[in-house]
């Protein structure tokens, strides 16, 4: 234990003086946040060149959802195949999956009910819109007086504002980009000979990379807190939406803890893997940039085509904006990006202490 | 006592198409300065990592009876740390702490003489200090067997003296120090035994005044003024006598105060002489060949 806070104090007075890894660490991802709430506030506005998937459920009558759901597509609705039950329709909505479920229920054809099920993230607009529809195609049919709506998920949740989008989004970013500090004092460690002195002073490969994991996983936390408070208290100074915590505090540490996991993981990694600094900000680096651009941190997902948002999926980045977002604003389990990080963390952890006693570390 | 013991020892590096040592056998015990010598490329840092445990792979044996440090030939600390925090840290990492720690950063910053640079960052010190850091951070736990890799390198001549009387204090009958450079007279000036070695192979090892000692009974001589001719045509016949033109001359003989005797009778004076001691680069040279290794 003492050896491991020997390596924890090292690395912390080493970072305090690495004044362009700080920078890269809190300005950077400060200053994105910053800008691009502030220029992208009136995009997240509007609903332009969204389409959005819907489903109509009418137990015991396919037939006639098929002909509901026909007359309803179009105009940037878009009909899925309707979920099994009542059940399932919700939480398909819950998940983001569908935009609405229209669900044809009551005494049909005599007095049916029609009731759509709604994701928070439609804009009010949207649902007005899909509301109209709805009544249009119902009054066509001669079938339904009224439509009841009902909004599934936390009230106030809601598609994600520009700062919804670029708070969570641009501290992933920054959290990932600890690979650059990581990855400079380890390589400096190396070509100084110094891991070669601890190596003869018989310190096991993973006590050099358990000194590594715990003043970085302050760090990010530190990150989180900072950034979050950016959204909270900086964007409003300068003209933007001041971003909205949720009540549970405790999933949103979760969700920034599982997500230091997983770039600790990728920094020890690259570390461990690149010899030069220059190969670390060709690996790490343009990983970073490369992870950010697919998994929706530069261009938000759900302007993407659906090829683009499938290729989303693989990013780690992608994983930890759906958990920030899923306590932001869905109010829906994080079970699952969070475990997706912390295997992968556990992963590159793996592989980064099998390759450094490979190298005879 | 420590002891150090190296039994057939031969390492070859991954994917490399020659082994770099062969067949390494050295039994130090007893305490001491021990010299290891060779050209660039001999294998000595390679043999230095193996018995520091730093490279693994190696065959034969490497028995170590006691604690070790290495000082390595890189300047192997933080150089954003200050000089107390690496060795706060070198401390900690091997167990030291409270006031065994400080007790020890003390000891090593006095017999390093950092004392006074002990807030400074390693970054910013001199060429010498970073040396004298570097050791002191080899000493630290106060090591049984301490591994010198070449530990004067790019210092002035002030800072290699201190360095050298350092190391020769360092040695005892409880410590063995393994010391290796390129600097013969350094090697000469401290170490009680050497091992020369090239192409991974020991070629000669044993006590520093065994390996010296010439008994083809070469002399050596400054005189002033020069041999008479007549006394120099004579020795030139019966002792294989050679002069450089200056005053300088090079002859075997049996009784070196005879000869000695007789340059005085011609008139001349000694200046300077020597008989039954080779150069320590004499024998290198001699073993190791004239080609250049880089």
């Amino acid at each position: 234990m003492r050896a491991l806070l020997a390596f924890w104090e090292k690395e912390w007075l080493a970072l305090s003086r690495d004044v362009h890894g700080l920078a890269v660490l809190f300005l950077m991802p400060a200053a994105f946040i910053v800008v691009m709430s502030l220029a992208l506030s009136d995009v997240f506005k509007e609903d332009s060149a969204r389409r959005t998937g819907f489903a109509v459920l009418a137990p015991g009558s396919p037939k006639l959802a098929a002909q509901i759901a026909e007359h309803l597509a179009g105009e940037g609705w878009l009909a899925a195949p309707a979920p099994a039950d009542e059940t399932k329709a919700r939480d398909s909505v819950r998940r983001g999956d569908l935009g609405a479920v229209l669900v044809v229920g009551g005494d049909f054809p005599a007095a049916p009910t029609l009731t759509v099920l709604a994701d928070p993230a439609l804009s009010p607009a949207q649902l007005v819109a899909f509301q109209q529809r709805v009544m249009s195609v119902a009054l066509g049919l001669k079938r339904a007086p009224t439509v009841g709506l009902e909004v599934v998920g936390n009230p106030r949740g809601g598609r994600p504002s520009s700062v919804q989008q670029n708070v969570p989004a641009w501290l992933i970013f920054g959290m990932f980009f600890v690979v650059m500090p990581m990855c400079a004092l380890f390589i400096v460690e190396r070509r100084e000979g110094t891991l070669a002195r601890l190596a003869s002073q018989r310190v096991p490969a993973a006590m050099l990379l358990a000194g590594k994991i715990g003043p970085f996983f302050i760090l990010n936390l530190l990150q989180a807190a900072l950034m979050l408070a950016a959204g909270v208290f900086l964007v409003p100074r300068l003209g933007g939406e001041a971003l909205a915590l949720p009540a549970r505090l405790d999933l949103l540490a979760a969700v920034s803890a599982s997500t230091s996991v997983a770039a600790i993981g990728w920094g020890l990694f690259v570390a461990v893997l690149a010899k030069t600094m220059e190969q670390a900000t060709v690996i790490g680096g343009v990983g970073n940039i490369l992870a950010a651009a697919i998994g929706g941190i530069m261009v938000p997902r759900f302007v993407m085509p659906p090829a683009m948002q499938s290729l989303a999926e693989l990013s780690p980045m992608a994983w930890a904006l759906d958990g920030f977002h899923a306590v932001m604003l869905r109010g829906t389990s994080i079970a699952l990006p969070c475990l997706k990080l912390l295997l992968l963390g556990a992963a590159l952890t793996a592989a980064a202490l099998w390759l450094q006693r490979r190298r005879g570390g | 006592m420590a002891a150090l013991s190296l039994q057939g020892v031969s390492f070859r590096y991954p994917g490399g198409e020659e082994a770099v040592l062969r067949d390494v056998t050295l039994e130090l015990t007893g305490g001491g300065v021990f010299g290891l010598l060779g050209p660039n490329g001999a294998g000595k840092t390679t043999l230095i990592s193996i018995v520091a445990g730093q490279l693994r792979g190696a065959s034969g044996r490497v028995v170590r009876d006691g604690a070790l440090g290495l000082v390595p030939q890189e300047l192997a600390f933080y150089p954003m740390l200050t000089c107390r925090e690496n060795l706060r840290f070198f401390g900690g990492v091997q167990g030291l702490q409270g006031a065994s720690l400080k007790e020890r950063i003390c000891a090593v910053a006095g017999l390093a003489r950092i004392e006074s640079v002990l807030g400074r960052r390693a970054g910013e010190l001199s060429g010498g200090l970073k040396r004298r850091l570097n050791l002191a951070i080899g000493l630290l736990t106060d090591p049984a067997i301490v591994l010198l890799d070449e530990p004067t390198v790019g210092v002035d001549p002030q800072s290699r003296a201190f360095l050298l009387d350092t190391i020769r204090s360092l040695a005892g009958p409880e410590r063995i120090v393994v010391y290796t450079s390129h600097y013969m007279e350094e090697v000469q000036a401290i170490c009680e035994r050497v091992a020369i070695l090239d192409h991974g192979k020991v070629l000669l090892s044993g006590s520093l005044s065994d390996i010296l000692e010439d008994k083809s009974g070469l002399l050596t001589l400054r005189l002033r003024p020069a041999l008479p001719s007549a006394l120099a045509a004579e020795w030139r016949s019966r002792f294989a006598l050679e002069d450089d033109g200056g005053g300088r001359y090079r002859l075997y003989v049996r009784d070196v105060n005879q000869a000695l005797d007789a340059v005085r009778a011609a008139g001349c004076e000694p200046l300077a002489f020597a008989y039954g001691e080779r150069d320590l680069e004499q024998v290198f040279m001699q073993l190791t060949q004239r080609s250049l290794r880089d």
